[in-house]
């Protein structure tokens, strides 16, 4: 898995089917079903945090950890490469009797730009993984999606579209859609 | 939470029965630790200090960029007394012990405001001499002093370790927690050893405080302003370092604490048997542990600068109470830690789950790093500033190579090793990294209350030898049967607790 996440993105995909729903038990149901029939799904939009929605549609561990492993080793490198380069190489200076290289008064400065580097560095990685940024056009499949719908969505290529459908109209949909190219269509 | 019946799990009542191996194996420790400990007082140097007398009482002398300086002059007079009492290390101690002689030579001069073992030289180079007051063999203290100087570490740092379970308890109740509901019977079978604890902190400082506390011996003294022996900053302490202080607010502040706890042992029993839904008991336990938790954040201050502090009395800090909690409270979490995963893997405790695993590795991590913070915090700024009085404390145990050792296995222990271990999210949930870092942590620890303890009181006459090992041994495995043996008392299972749902599902997603 790479660092950016493909599948938060629904540019340049094929045939989505998706089913719209307005109760989060029903939809946990759908979930449960499309997993239980083998069916992948692509990603559930709900406008808050479904608690086990995750675990079910198998939504993987954030790989965010290894960039702030990664930033705050940067920003560790970065502070004991500028103190030596200031205080040690490009001009020693001897403050209060204290040793040249790698003295304890390192510490605060390599903890601080450690910090610094690891929040920063995950702040952005995190909007740049989630198309977050300002000025990015959402990608709505619905107006409601933020309000009271939650939407399931399967990629056409990877299941049946009839089974889908089925599932989704027999666990309580209140809508199914498809969506092709950016265009949806109700399919009744 | 219907929806997550996939994994359902019950909650019922679990009586615990301490399993024979455990049993064994806590008081095979214990009799293990009581054996060396017998060992270790009875191999104790005959009343004179080894390191002493190898050293031939030779003192240090630094140069001196100006021989003006009147800490030269007392250096100086110091240095010719020495080599006498190297080669006769017995007449002096006898002295000591006839009354805890103190000898004028050495004594605390007014001179002492100005610290004669200080010398600063015109490049602003700080010299510390060894201070007279411990390195000195006519100083020497009985040989038995070094057991109850172990008697203090071993005894506060489980003192301490079972109090800040008590206080694990009370937080989880003022800040509403949910996941810790299944775990919190552990935490209230630790807290009581703090019985146990004061018994042996109070046996050191009723028996053995001229020995151990410094001002202790002075006030014993009791000497008049004027005289050679008058020591200004320890009769400025006196209003707050004294013998009926310390002994009768030791035992004030840990009867306070206990009491909070047995009151709330009592009301987590009652709950047991009331009926589900009853929040009463509750809502009582949320008011005391509020009211305990005021009361320890000021007061475990205070018993650390009583039991442990005092006994570097010339020196100060600050930042020393919070320093002490740091290390009480990351090794209660870590003992904590180390009972659920026991109890996990004698089939107790079935509610508990990887997460809960997971949420006591993550305070493990992060409370290593906050005593880190604070250790940090006190030595940094000591040692930027390097004010004579202050930097004092640190040069005790820079300047013993033991020490020093032992002083870099710190950070090793306490701050490198689990940091570097526990940073994953897996081996945070894996039984036996978790155990590596229990046990680096826990030793860890107690080195560092080793650290605080030994070189302001027996100084170079300490050294990780049998008594050591044996009486941390001997705690440990009492700790752990007395812990056991309270689990017993009640279920394991708070089943009336109002979270216990919410912790039996407690789930934080992938």
């Amino acid at each position: 898995m790479g660092i950016i996440d493909k599948k938060v993105s629904l540019r340049n995909r094929g045939k989505l089917l998706l089913g719209v729903y307005e109760d989060e038990d029903q939809l946990m149901t759908a979930a449960k079903k499309l997993a239980g029939h083998g069916i992948p799904v692509l990603d559930v939009y709900t406008p808050y945090p479904i608690h086990g929605l995750d675990r079910i549609i198998g939504v993987k561990r954030t790989n965010l950890t290894v960039i702030a492993f990664l930033c705050g080793l940067t920003g560790f490198s970065l502070a004991t490469l500028m103190i030596w380069y200031m205080n040690v190489h490009d001009w020693p200076m001897i403050v209060g009797n204290k040793p040249l290289v790698f003295a304890t008064s390192w510490i605060p400065v390599m903890f601080e730009s450690t910090v610094l580097c690891t929040a920063f560095g995950m702040a952005f990685f995190f909007f740049w993984r989630n198309r977050l940024a300002h000025g990015i056009q959402p990608e709505l499949l619905d107006d409601r999606q933020t309000d009271d719908r939650m939407i399931v969505v399967v990629e056409a290529e990877h299941a049946n579209a009839e089974e889908v459908m089925s599932i989704y109209r027999s666990t309580g949909a209140v809508e199914t859609r498809e969506r092709v190219g950016g265009v949806q269509t109700t399919i009744k | 939470m219907a929806h997550l019946d996939s994994h359902a799990v019950e909650i019922t009542k679990e009586q615990f029965t301490v399993p024979g191996k455990a049993k064994m194996l806590a008081l095979g420790t214990l009799i293990i630790g009581a054996v060396l400990t017998i060992i270790g007082v009875f191999t104790l140097p005959a009343d004179s200090h080894d390191k002493h007398a190898s050293n031939g009482g030779v003192v240090k002398v630094a140069t001196v960029a100006n021989p003006q300086d009147t800490g030269a002059k007392t250096d100086a007079a110091h240095t010719a007394t020495v080599p006498g009492h190297g080669t006769d290390s017995a007449a002096p101690h006898a002295a000591a012990a006839a009354g805890h002689g103190h000898d004028a030579g050495h004594g605390h001069g007014d001179a002492h405001a100005a610290d004669p073992n200080l010398i600063v030289d015109n490049a602003g180079h700080v010299t510390l001499l060894p201070k007279p007051t411990h390195k000195d063999p006519a100083h020497a203290k009985p040989a038995m002093t070094r057991f109850w100087a172990n008697l203090l570490v071993n005894g506060y740092f489980f003192l301490v370790i079972s109090i800040a379970a008590l206080f694990f308890v009370a937080v989880n109740y003022i800040a509403n927690a949910g996941w810790s509901a299944a775990i919190k019977r552990v935490p209230e079978a630790m807290y009581t050893f703090i019985p146990v604890g004061l018994v042996a902190v109070l046996a050191v400082i009723i028996f053995a405080r001229y020995d151990i506390y410094h001002w202790a011996h002075y006030e014993h003294l009791n000497p008049a302003k004027g005289s050679a022996d008058y020591d200004k900053i320890l009769a400025g302490k006196s209003g707050f370092l004294n013998s009926n202080f310390l002994i009768v607010g030791t035992i004030l502040f840990v009867s306070i604490y206990y009491l909070f706890g047995l009151k709330l042992r009592s009301l987590s029993a009652q709950e047991d048997n009331t009926q589900k839904g009853d929040t009463s008991f509750f809502r009582k336990m949320t008011r005391f542990s509020a009211a305990f938790t005021v009361i320890y954040g000021f007061s475990i201050s205070v018993l650390a600068w009583l039991l442990i502090m005092s006994i570097d009395a010339h020196w100060y800090s600050t930042i020393f109470g919070v320093y002490n909690f740091a290390t009480a409270w990351v090794t209660s979490l870590t003992l904590i830690c180390c009972f659920v995963l026991f109890l996990r893997s004698a089939g107790y405790l079935k509610i508990v789950s990887d997460e809960h695993i997971h949420d006591l590795g993550k305070f493990m991590f992060a409370f290593s790093i906050f005593w880190t913070y604070i250790w940090l915090s006190q030595l940094l700024l000591i040692w930027y500033a390097q004010i004579p009085e202050e930097v004092a404390y640190y040069y005790d145990r820079f300047n013993d190579p033991q020490f020093k050792i032992q002083f870099f296995a710190n950070l090793v222990m306490n701050f490198i090793a689990p940091f570097l271990i526990l940073m994953t999210r897996n081996n945070k949930r894996n039984p036996i990294t978790l155990g590596i870092v229990a046990v680096i942590l826990l030793i860890g620890h107690w080195n560092d209350v080793y650290l605080m303890v030994m070189p302001g009181s027996i100084g170079s006459a300490a050294q990780i030898g049998v008594l050591e090992v044996g009486m941390f041994l001997f705690f440990l495995g009492l700790f752990v049967y007395w812990v056991l043996q309270a689990l017993t008392k009640r279920s394991l299972i708070a089943v009336n607790h109002p979270y216990i749902e919410e912790s039996a599902y407690h789930d934080v997603g992938p």
